[in-house]
């Protein structure tokens, strides 16, 4: 066997020398710091859900790598321009498309391998804690295609423009282009940019995204569809980046030289690239937002709109309080803070027997036209009434790890959510963009600081809103202080006997503070 | 027939063009080397960029997230002008040139003021978040920052360091971090931020000046 042959027929050793002289080998040091400053820590910070955790793998690790992927790659690509050895190399009986798919390949490897070993440190890390359901695998297909894509575009800006500078301008590049489409993506609504959905970024999810129903693969079989699209146009460009440099004269002899099955491939890969990219584009335009996330009509399945079925965790006697399991980190906090103020107000009417969670979407962002109707309200409602509520609780969310809800302003801010409904109804929003929740009028302010108070939680804040001047509410906060702790100073029996009898028109809003007893 | 028959006659000498001094011309072939006039033509696409997104609104005028364009675009400057801390002619040129120290740091000392220059100038008429101060602030920090890493890396390579750094810049703006050696996320006038910047600037730059980037490891990668 020739020494041609051997290299003809052995391509693994060239790959074996790039990967071990991989230049991104320098960079895997900080690469793993970022990766653990930002992803790692960002995803311990989210409660243990699956489908949650798994959205930092698209919004940041792709953001951290992706930069460093394009620019690591544009160097070695930029290899042989930059030392001006391409007429040397051309001599070798290796063709030049070979060599660029080792150099790629090396470098791959690398970032690739550390972005998996981040995967599986965020999944080991949620396995440890999380105790319903299981890995979801499209963020992780997205992410994987993400780092790719950005790869290839650095590579093939390197290829094309070999120099110094080409390098770090593909990393910056990238880098501006992750944080436009975090731009976008913030900003997202429905029957806006399409780009905003295209991109990998997203804003904070829901505490309780993939729970209820389960994160429709629609937007992440567009988003691998795009990258992939791009990807695949990029190496159909590489292949026929031969062809680019000889002149229009000796296109054809080029063609002969090159081979016109290497022609013929690039073309096709470039074709079928940009097919790829251009259809996925026209897909997320169709995008509309469903229970399960972002809905692609050509490619939704309805099924995915069904709950998930579930067993609730429920802790609780009298008054059960409930939660779903994939929260079950949270029971005990929950439990403790609504049994005792659950305890004064039973007996009332419309007194609830249960308190259930429910999927999050109410309130400011239904508003903002970001989540659907149809969605069981948080608040009061049935019979016997039950106390709904959701992970996206502004005063003491399901987010974060569920030993942070062991404190006692987690609780009274679970307690005020609780009395809030009971004593004022459903809260009131404010139309427009800028929805806010308004607070519940004096007197039902001063119930409910007494009604914590009385069980020894720290007194509620409802803000000091005021509206021309004058306090939205009707009082000011040293006013309702006041009337709350003559309210809190009553025996237990009379206050039960006050609310049993002006609880209706204490919710109508038709009880001043002075009125109190 | 011998060599000397087959050559040519001298050709008539050509008037005499004017030469610059030779400090000029060492200064300017000294910048050649290291493509400082491709550096500024990088540097002003950078501030091309960040003035077409201002115009363009593709970054947020205010609260936490007005700063990471600008940021990225501020160490993406610095990471241009390390990129001319690299020498082509590696060993020979230390061993040759004395001047070469005091070229090291002009370069180095000018090209900031470039990169500050060039993205102040992109940016007139239009409300950037933070100002030139914090503009200044990040170009000088990060820059301090490559040429620290120069020294390791290579000037090729020291880029990366400096990009690393706007990456965790960007974690800690989100965090709202208040440590001054997190200078991006400070206001225009804090000392510590302006004091952590300038140090790792001036510490760069020395050691920069002294040593010199590094030659082997980049032209061997």
């Amino acid at each position: 066997m020739t020494a041609v042959a051997l290299s003809r027929s052995r391509p693994a050793p060239v790959l074996r020398i790039e990967i071990r002289r991989s230049v991104v080998l320098w960079a895997v040091p900080l690469l793993l710091a970022l990766f653990y400053f930002d992803s790692f820590r960002t995803a311990a910070g989210f409660p243990p859900v699956w489908t949650v955790r798994s959205s930092v793998i698209t919004s940041h690790m792709v953001a951290d790598f992706g930069p460093f992927a394009a620019g690591l790659a544009a160097w070695v690509a930029s290899r042989e321009g930059r030392r001006k050895t391409d007429d040397l190399l051309a001599t070798t009986v290796r063709p030049a498309w070979a060599r660029q798919a080792s150099a790629l390949g090396a470098t791959l490897f690398w970032l690739l391998l550390t972005f998996l070993a981040g995967v599986a440190a965020i999944y080991i890390d949620t396995a440890r804690q999380a105790t319903w359901g299981g890995p979801p695998l499209w963020p992780v297909a997205v992410g994987v295609v993400g780092v790719v894509t950005f790869a290839v575009i650095g590579f093939t800006a390197g290829a094309l423009f070999p120099g110094r500078f080409t390098a770090p301008l593909a990393a910056i590049g990238t880098f501006l282009l992750a944080e436009i489409g975090f731009h976008a993506a913030l900003q997202v609504v429905p029957g806006g940019s399409t780009y905003a959905l295209l991109s990998t970024a997203t804003a904070v999810p829901l505490g309780d995204d993939g729970v209820f129903y389960r994160v429709a693969p629609d937007l992440s079989i567009v988003q691998v569809m795009f990258m992939g699209g791009i990807t695949v146009a990029l190496l159909g460009l590489l292949t026929l980046a031969p062809f680019f440099r000889v002149a229009y004269r000796g296109l054809l002899a080029g063609v002969s030289r090159t081979g016109r099955w290497l022609c013929v491939a690039g073309v096709a890969l470039l074709a079928a690239g940009v097919t790829a990219a251009a259809t996925a584009f026209a897909l997320a335009g169709t995008a509309q937002l469903a229970v399960s996330g972002w809905a692609i009509p050509a490619l939704h399945d309805s099924a995915s709109d069904q709950p998930v079925p579930y067993t609730p965790d429920c802790a609780g006697t009298s008054f059960k309080v409930c939660v779903h399991p994939a929260f079950s980190g949270f029971l005990g906090g929950a439990n403790a803070a609504l049994q005792p103020v659950a305890a004064e107000i039973a007996g009332l009417p419309g007194a609830p027997v249960r308190a259930e969670q429910v999927p999050s979407g109410e309130g400011v962002r239904a508003a903002q036209g970001l989540v659907l109707p149809g969605l069981r309200r948080a608040g009061l409602s049935g019979t016997p009434p039950v106390y709904n509520y959701t992970s996206d609780n502004g005063l003491a969310p399901f987010f974060g790890s569920p030993e942070g809800t062991d404190n006692a302003g987690w609780r009274a801010g679970f307690q005020q959510v609780f009395l809030t409904a009971f004593i004022a109804g459903q809260p009131h929003v404010s139309p427009g963009r800028d929805a806010a929740v308004l607070p519940p009028n004096a007197a039902q302010q001063a119930v409910i600081t007494a009604l914590m108070t009385a069980v020894g939680s720290p007194a509620p804040v409802f803000g000091e809103d005021t509206t021309n001047g004058q306090p939205t509410a009707g009082a000011t906060p040293t006013q309702i202080a006041a009337a709350a702790q003559r309210f809190a100073s009553l025996s237990s029996a009379a206050r039960h006997a006050w609310l049993a009898a002006h609880l209706p028109a204490l919710r109508a809003g038709r009880v001043t503070l002075a009125q109190l007893p | 027939m011998t060599t000397t028959d087959v050559q040519k006659p001298a050709a008539p000498a050509a008037p005499a063009r004017w030469q610059p001094a030779p400090g000029l011309r060492l200064v300017w072939l000294h910048w050649r080397s290291r493509r400082v006039p491709a550096a500024v033509l990088a540097l002003a696409v950078c501030g091309g960029v960040l003035r077409a997104a201002l115009e363009w609104g593709w970054l947020f005028r205010t609260g936490h997230f007005a700063q990471e364009f600008p940021m990225i675009i501020e160490g993406g400057a610095a990471a241009v002008l390390v990129i001319t801390t690299h020498s082509p002619f590696g060993e020979p040129e230390r061993t040759a040139s004395r001047w070469l120290p005091y070229l090291r740091l002009g370069t180095a000392a000018a090209m900031t003021g470039v990169a500050i220059g060039v993205l102040q100038l992109a940016v007139t008429g239009a409300s950037l978040d933070g100002g030139i101060l914090v503009m200044a602030r990040n170009v000088i920090g990060i820059a301090g920052i490559g040429l620290l890493s120069s020294l390791v890396t290579g000037g090729l390579l020291a880029w990366v360091l400096p990009m690393g750094y706007i990456a965790f810049a960007e974690y800690a703006l989100l965090e709202s971090w208040t440590n001054p050696w997190t200078w991006p996320v400070r206001p225009p006038a804090d000392h510590g931020a302006w004091l952590c910047a300038c140090a790792v600037f001036a510490a760069g730059v020395v050691a920069f000046t002294i040593r010199g980037a590094r030659t082997r490891l980049a032209d061997d990668s």
